[in-house]
């Protein structure tokens, strides 16, 4: 390739990366050390934002929670994506079907899924959980408070971001079992291996990269879990069930004074959080890479 | 190396996974909303000089039944010639963030922006609003502006300037079941006292689980419901001095105690409910009493909403002591020009104006109570207990720092109803704050 031919290819990604990246993560940061109001300048305030930000409970509660959050959700995705690609993986004609069917929740938009979600466990709209759930046990389930009480109100969020996340990971890992050589699997199966075993000792070390793409792509994800949050969680704050983007969504922008200054410090620290919880995917990710 | 592939897909499952994808496609295109149509609005008379180019006027205004009347004859009847008047939809959240934004710095991006009572006096305070008095004053007679009710005007200015024109009122209004209380014997209540016992009287008879529906979401009605409840008591945000927040008064502690007496009546998940989730427990038949805004209330009697359309009455709501004022609060809304629109102003005034002309007005009835006098109110179910219960709400406290404070106290409020937090610390922690809020006031 030419010199020109490669700076013609470059540059709009260049320009993008520089537009849509680059200049509002230098704003962030710039605005992280100042007390900024929407259309005034902002005032230079030191490290004030982040001994804010680092000395209120609120951060340390919304840490803990999203990282429940993204733990339980990635690894149940990672689990069940799997097993839902491996039964996906041996339908015929029917699988575009199954697919189409699976894909529905990823491709609406989250707040609407989330607002569609919730009513499945209001009572006012019908709340048909607790009457499948209290039908099928007997009635076990009762009445639970699931907007109001902090572990039925989580187990709901999650819930839902299995419900609209769990598609994509089976998506990649149904991609990644089209990669399994089949003589390798047969060569196992002479060889007397079980199916689980097929499964541990061939299978997912096969397609070890697409399992640490789908882990790297979901703990970016979750870890910046918001709309739903609005629709599921409207007491989320008190619950201490708000996520990470919420809580700087909520100091930013709705609670009064509209304190970039402070959400942006947040927003910095969350940043540095995503990329020690990213490092170890990401080490291995490049490492697969040289050695391909 | 061979590698498994995937089999040849058949035509009809084909065919079938494409429809899935498309249909699933097409839902979340109708998610994401359309622009307001105005063609079965009312038209008006919209008469400005004509500009000489193409002019754009975008409208920021939330969606609801009270509301969309006086958008959308704004669009349909303002958008001729060189002008075009541009209003999507949006819901009062994503208004409250938008107005924020775009009165931010020099430029913004709408012309016309819905304004109400309780923010008027901030924004104006702050030199974001135009005053709209020359303006009024020279179109008053074609537009008939003079019949727009005085005291709704004084609810939209700010020391003597009018900074938005007001289109309708919203107070809160009670709603009742007719059918039931009319079984039990029942009167609608005057005081929170007579509430508690309707309620009892429901809950004894089997009729309903949880009687009572009030909006008191804990992220935002909450705070509309204590400023209600002191005020009630007598009470503002403020001390008279316009420096000392009322919150540790022994009037505070009364409106906490008497707003948790009725917890036991309601849904124990009352803290996450709005507007919509009180209107849906009145349409499901899961309560009996409601409390809401009157914009909400004709949309209880429509027959497509509700098999018990017919069977709600509408009066004025309780006070919270007898012979105190009534548990009220009274929103008007209006429209306001930003203070960094390049549009002519005089062609923004008259495009809102038009839009609450007479005709638009008396178009919006029942959906609406409109701001302007002498217009028949017959159609309107609600509009007699409105009436009523504007008559007898308690004065709006029009000053600059209720919105702050409101911000600051909110999540305070909500926990002391929650019970996380003692009505006593509760208190006080909301004095601490408002006395941060006011330190800040000049």
């Amino acid at each position: 390739m030419r010199r020109r031919e490669f700076w013609v290819l470059v540059t709009p990604s260049v320009i993008v990366m520089f537009g849509f990246m680059l200049v509002p993560l230098y704003r962030t940061v710039r605005w992280s050390f100042q007390k900024v109001e929407y259309g005034a300048p902002g005032t230079s305030v030191g490290l004030s934002n982040y001994s804010g930000a680092l000395t209120d409970p609120r951060l340390g509660r919304a840490v803990l929670f999203t990282l429940l959050l993204t733990l339980v959700v990635t690894a149940f995705c990672l689990v069940f994506g799997y097993i839902l690609a491996s039964l996906v993986n041996q339908l015929g004609r029917m699988r575009p079907v199954v697919l189409g069917l699976v894909l529905i929740p990823y491709v609406l938009p989250h707040v609407v899924g989330a607002v569609a979600f919730s009513w499945l466990f209001d009572t006012n709209f019908g709340g048909i959980v607790n009457f499948v759930v209290n039908g099928v046990t007997g009635g076990m389930l009762g009445e639970p408070l699931w907007f109001t009480s902090v572990w039925p109100n989580r187990l709901m969020i999650a819930a839902n971001a299995v419900w609209f996340m769990l598609p994509f990971a089976m998506l990649m890992i149904l991609a990644g079992l089209q990669g399994v050589s089949t003589e390798t699997l047969e060569a196992a199966e002479i060889d007397g291996a079980s199916p689980l075993q097929r499964h541990l000792h061939v299978i997912i070390p096969s397609i070890r990269g697409v399992l640490g793409f789908v882990l790297l792509i979901f703990t970016m994800d979750v870890l910046r879990i918001f709309d739903s949050l609005i629709a599921l969680s409207p007491q989320a704050v008190s619950l201490g069930n708000e996520s990470l983007m919420l809580y700087i969504y909520n100091v930013a922008f709705r609670e009064g004074a509209v304190n970039l200054g402070l959400g942006s410090a947040i927003s910095v620290l969350t940043i540095l959080l995503i990329l020690v919880l990213l490092y170890p995917s990401i080490r291995t990710l490049v490492r697969e890479a040289k050695a391909a | 190396m061979r590698h498994s592939r995937l089999p040849r897909l058949h035509r009809p499952a084909q065919l079938m996974a494409v429809g899935l994808l498309a249909t699933s496609l097409a839902l979340t295109a109708c998610g994401a909303g359309s622009r307001t149509g105005a063609a079965t609005a009312t038209k008006v008379a919209c008469d400005f000089t004509n500009p000489a180019s193409a002019t754009t006027v975008n409208v920021l205004a939330y969606n609801s039944s009270a509301v969309d009347p006086y958008s959308n004859t704004m669009v349909s009847s303002c958008t001729h010639d060189n002008v075009t008047v541009k209003h999507d939809p949006i819901d009062f959240a994503g208004q409250v963030q938008k107005t924020t934004a775009t009165l931010g710095g020099d430029t913004g991006t709408y012309d016309v922006i819905e304004t109400y009572s309780f923010v008027v006096p901030d924004l104006a305070s702050r030199g974001k609003l135009v005053a709209l008095d020359d303006l009024f004053a020279k179109h008053q007679a074609t537009y008939k502006l003079d019949a727009i009710d005085k005291s709704l005007r004084d609810a939209m200015s700010y020391k003597g300037k009018l900074y938005g024109l007001p289109m309708q009122t919203q107070v809160l209004t009670m709603v009742y079941r007719k059918d039931l209380f009319a079984k039990n014997n029942l009167t609608p209540p005057t005081t929170f006292a007579e509430l508690r016992d309707d309620a009892k009287k429901l809950q004894d008879a089997g009729d309903m689980k949880y009687p009572i529906a009030l909006p008191w979401s804990a992220s935002s009605d909450i705070s509309t419901a204590y400023k209600a409840t002191l005020n009630s008591l007598g009470k503002n945000f403020v001390a008279e001095d316009g420096k000392t927040p009322n919150y540790s008064t022994p009037e505070s502690t009364k409106a906490f105690e008497e707003m948790k007496s009725l917890l036991p009546y309601m849904d124990p998940q009352v803290t996450t409910f709005d507007q919509p989730k009180v209107q849906q427990q009145l349409y499901n038949g899961s309560a009996a009493i409601g409390i809401m805004f009157s914009g909400r209330m004709n949309d209880l009697v429509q027959q497509k909403n509700t098999k018990l359309f017919d069977q709600f009455a509408f009066a004025a709501p309780p006070a919270v002591e007898k012979g105190g004022k009534q548990y009220g609060a009274l929103s008007v809304d209006g429209w306001s020009i930003p203070f960094n629109t390049k549009v002519d102003q005089d062609l923004l005034f008259q495009v809102i104006a038009a839009s609450v002309s007479e005709d638009a007005s008396k178009a919006s009835i029942p959906a609406a109570f409109p701001a302007r006098t002498g217009l028949d109110q017959s159609a309107s179910p609600y509009a007699a207990a409105a009436e009523k219960a504007i008559a007898g709400a308690p004065p709006a406290e029009a000053e600059p720092w209720v919105p702050p404070l409101t911000s600051a106290t909110t999540d305070i409020i909500g926990s002391v109803i929650l019970g996380k937090t003692s009505v006593a610390e509760g208190t006080q922690q909301m004095q601490a704050a408002g006395e941060k809020v006011m330190a800040t006031q000049k």
